[in-house]
């Protein structure tokens, strides 16, 4: 069964209507969003309310259902190589 | 079947003058606090415009680490505005939570995550994350390496800027990316008539 959820994107505050399955994983909305966006998909996550979502997590395991919103945040964690958090290491520079 | 997006409403920066009460941030030099006021002085906007309390929060909160020489950081959350054809941002308000941070380096500690987005849906308005702050306590304002990495990885948006508090040596400023290299540009404190308390309404003098 499809599922429409919207995806904000925190950065631009545009929204994107998007259908899913069930099988559809987290990472794949991801990839969707930011490459639509022309972001790189490894910095971001989406943010549920108070739940942070990535990973291989599916649609069906996280209960997303018709009309929820999620949002496309930068990953508090980084996430991509060389990225430590939204700020990152100084080492070396201070 | 893969995901699919099916429609797009964009958010269109909106058209407005800059604010007019401003000034610049009081941690600038002489200098440099004189030539923005000639710059505020024009009809066009400077890159940033920051809400007093806003400033507030993000000088506070570096200021809380100076005993500890750690780093704080957090998200500014506002609009994108244009005016005549030049982009800018208001930074409203700031979140922040708890924080892995070090004299050197700093990030969200994943226990606070909670905390942080519950702090944006609290936010009160229809945010746009225009850009990130954090402090480097004695070092000076400036993008280190890893900070122009962070940027151009996260921060992705032209609007978008960072800014750099020094709460020991009391120095701040902000900066976008153009090409590889971290550029300063301009922002200035704004408020506007809802703080204050006693702007727009009639005087009435004791007897």
């Amino acid at each position: 069964m499809t599922v429409k959820i919207k995806v904000k994107s925190a950065e631009s505050g545009s929204v994107v209507d998007m259908e899913l399955e069930g099988h559809n994983s987290i990472n794949e909305i991801i990839d969707s969003a930011a490459g639509y966006w022309g972001m790189t998909a490894g910095a971001y996550v989406l943010r549920r309310g108070k739940s942070l979502l990535r990973g291989t997590a599916t649609v069906a395991d996280l209960g997303i259902i018709n009309g929820d919103v999620v949002e496309l945040i930068p990953d508090p964690e980084g996430g991509l190589p060389g990225i430590a958090g939204a700020h990152g290491r100084h080492a070396g520079t201070a | 079947m893969s995901v699919k997006i099916v429609s797009e409403v964009k958010r269109q920066p909106i058209t407005g003058r800059a604010p007019l009460d401003t000034k610049p941030h009081l941690w600038l030099n002489a200098e440099e606090s004189k030539i923005l006021r000639l710059r505020l002085a024009e009809d066009m906007p400077v890159p940033a415009y920051i809400n007093k309390h806003a400033e507030a929060k993000m000088r506070n909160h570096a200021l809380s680490a100076r005993k500890s020489k750690t780093e704080v950081m957090g998200l500014m959350l506002g609009e994108v505005r244009n005016w005549k054809g030049q982009e800018y941002v208001l930074v409203r308000d700031i979140v922040t939570s708890d924080l892995d941070a070090t004299a050197v380096s700093v990030k969200f500690d994943s226990a606070g995550f909670e905390k942080l987005f519950g702090k944006l849906d609290s936010a009160g308005f229809d945010y746009v994350v225009v850009g990130w702050y954090h402090s480097h306590p004695g070092y000076g304002c400036f993008l280190s390496g890893t900070d122009v990495k962070t940027h151009t990885g996260i921060f992705v948006s032209p609007h978008q800027i960072a800014l750099v508090i020094d709460p020991l040596n009391f120095e701040a400023a902000a900066f976008k990316i153009q090409g590889d290299a971290a550029v300063k540009v301009d922002f200035a404190i704004y408020w506007d008539e809802y703080d204050d308390p006693y702007g727009g309404l009639m005087r009435i003098s004791k007897r």
